[in-house]
């Protein structure tokens, strides 16, 4: 299937349906989508090439919608199967069946317990967390940071999540909570290379992430 | 009669892996009510537990927080004009 994005939707769609009928139901959450899109991409340019895109494939899907079905959660689902669609291959991940999100709630806390065994939590709570959290989702898998933009930047819950998503309130809550974890790593990852470790000389280094002490900085 | 003993119960002890393995439910507001009450009595309590909940709600802000602005007009108005264009081919 071919992804144009000129703008040239075959004859037969536009026919099936009033295209006016079709902008007038959702030029409306344009707005909505477009914020969307940004969270996904964290790219202004790229967004609105999303953005496009998104309406261009509703169009299509057109004859598909049903009158009294949800116009705004039925975009932002043709929103993120455009946004994977454009996820490279190699980056694209399968839902492993028996991911367990309580190891990931238990994995979280670990992570951070290490992390004040190493003074890095103490550097995170001092972050402005803002912008490394702007950074960590820009390189959350894309798989996971669909479920996250959803349930944590757009404030669905998991159910509402689960119909844009087209999968089951389990698998939310399993890519939720793993994409919050690799979030956390990824911040304490961010406070670790700020290079404020302090030293702690009585704890050995725990994990991959510490194999040398960092020296003392003054630098704060 | 058992029935109604068993209702009665109050939430008991639990321990630090089961507050952590319930966190990211409890934060979400999905947990049953006596499972919920269960961690939040362990937290009242556990020196450890509490700053690992701490941190995952900061992050659960920071993420609310970082949620794209309302594009401004203009830019509003050029996308919408953009993608009005490709509809109409």
């Amino acid at each position: 299937m071919d992804h144009h994005t000129t703008g040239r939707s075959g004859p037969a769609v536009r026919a099936a349906g009033d295209p006016d009928a079709f902008e007038r139901l959702t030029m409306p959450h344009l707005a909505d989508v477009a914020r969307f899109a940004r969270s996904l991409t964290r790219d202004a340019a790229r967004a609105d090439d999303l953005v496009q895109e998104t309406y261009l494939q509703a169009l299509r899907g057109w004859h598909t919608f049903h009158a009294d079905a949800d116009p705004k959660r039925w975009l932002f689902t043709v929103c993120h199967h455009a946004f994977l669609r454009n996820t490279r291959r190699d980056a694209r991940y399968v839902d492993a069946p028996d991911d367990d999100p309580e190891l990931e709630s238990l994995a979280t806390a670990t992570a951070h317990w290490r992390a004040q065994q190493s003074g890095v939590a103490e550097t995170a709570e001092r972050m402005d967390l803002g912008p490394a959290i702007a950074r960590a989702l820009a390189v959350l898998p894309a798989h996971f940071r669909g479920t996250v933009v959803l349930v944590d930047v757009e404030g669905q819950s998991y159910e509402q999540a689960a119909l844009v998503l087209g999968v089951a309130v389990g698998t939310v809550r399993s890519r939720l909570f793993r994409g919050r974890r690799l979030l956390q790593d990824l911040l304490l990852a961010y406070a670790r290379d700020a290079g404020f470790e302090a030293a702690r000389p009585s704890t050995p280094p725990t994990g991959p992430s510490s194999d040398s002490p960092m020296p003392p900085t003054t630098a704060r | 009669m058992e029935r109604d003993a068993l209702a009665s119960v109050p939430p008991g002890p639990i321990d630090c892996e089961t507050a952590v393995q319930r966190l990211w439910d409890y934060l979400d507001g999905r947990l049953p009510p006596v499972a919920h009450d269960e961690v939040e009595a362990h937290l009242a309590v556990c020196a450890v537990c509490p700053p690992h909940f701490t941190f995952a709600r900061a992050m659960q802000r920071a993420l609310a927080a970082s949620a794209a602005p309302p594009a401004a007009d203009d830019e509003d108005a050029r996308l919408r004009a953009r993608v009005r264009r490709a509809l109409r081919g």
